[in-house]
């Protein structure tokens, strides 16, 4: 696993991280969490509120965006910040694909500041405003 | 619906504690059965479980707010850490009615979110962005 230290540039690549995430996935993160919002669990009550069938949770993609951070980063405890907004609904049977890119490094601070977006196999930008910030390893 | 004189409500959910289970069982339900991590290493976004979902359940208590958890969209959503959090911390969780804006004919709540730990070290801080899809008449 990489481990980012000082050295950490600006323009460095976070690896990517692809997910495919199924209903069972979603259940399972609907347990697990107990955000039991129908629109993640049952496609004829998504449909009445206009989706085309059941979406994953936001907080869900997050948690994906959220690892691909922490796998750069070595180490969930180092990931000090996270922020996005839910642009673009993840449908069961999608791969979402996550990226980042470091956006600043602050050496005193000794934190890195990284841009996020997560995209789905449809092309949709699921995750958008994507911004993390790391504590680097000394 | 939630209206501007809202502002300033506050929502507590005490004591929620950060379980090893727990961890474990949101660590396999977002990232599969490897285990990424050492044991008990805590996933960022577990602060919904934490804090976020248990003060909410406050909101929609609040019936004079009159929002419910079907009629919610979440659209933006920060945390940060200040201090990491950590299996079999006990955190104290509130949130607070920021801001309540119409736009278009939508209503956008602001949540701010804390979570403090048992030493009384502020372990998360959040904002959450919510458009509320009630009924209008």
């Amino acid at each position: 696993m990489s481990r980012p230290r000082r050295e950490v540039q600006v323009g460095d690549e976070l690896p990517p991280l692809a997910r495919a995430v199924d209903q069972q996935q979603i259940d399972a993160y609907a347990e697990a969490s107990g955000d039991r919002n129908p629109i993640h669990l049952d496609p004829d009550f998504a449909r009445t509120v206009g989706l085309p069938g059941t979406i994953a949770h936001g907080l869900l993609d997050m948690a994906i965006l959220a690892e691909a951070v922490g796998r750069w980063a070595g180490a969930y405890e180092r990931v000090a910040e996270l922020s996005c907004r839910f642009s673009k609904p993840l449908l069961p049977g999608e791969t979402v694909t996550c990226t980042g890119r470091v956006v600043a490094v602050d050496p005193a601070a000794g934190t890195a500041t990284v841009q996020l977006e997560a995209v789905s196999s449809r092309g949709e930008r699921v995750l958008t405003n994507g911004r993390a910030v790391v504590r680097l390893a000394g | 619906m939630p209206d501007p004189s809202h502002v300033g409500r506050r929502y507590v959910a005490l004591g929620q504690v950060v379980s090893t289970d727990r961890v474990a069982a949101y660590a396999a339900a977002v990232s599969g059965a490897d285990e990424i991590f050492s044991p008990g290493s805590v996933p960022p976004t577990f602060a919904a479980v934490y804090c976020l979902l248990p003060t909410l359940a406050e909101v929609f208590a609040d019936s004079e707010l009159g929002i419910e958890l079907s009629g919610l969209i979440h659209v933006e959503q920060s945390f940060e850490w200040p201090v990491p959090v950590r299996a079999g911390d006990v955190v104290d969780a509130a949130a607070e009615v920021f801001s309540v804006e119409d736009k278009r004919g939508l209503t956008f709540v602001t949540l701010g979110l804390e979570a403090t730990n048992q030493g009384g070290e502020t372990v998360c801080r959040g904002r959450s962005l919510l458009l509320i899809r009630g009924d209008r008449r």
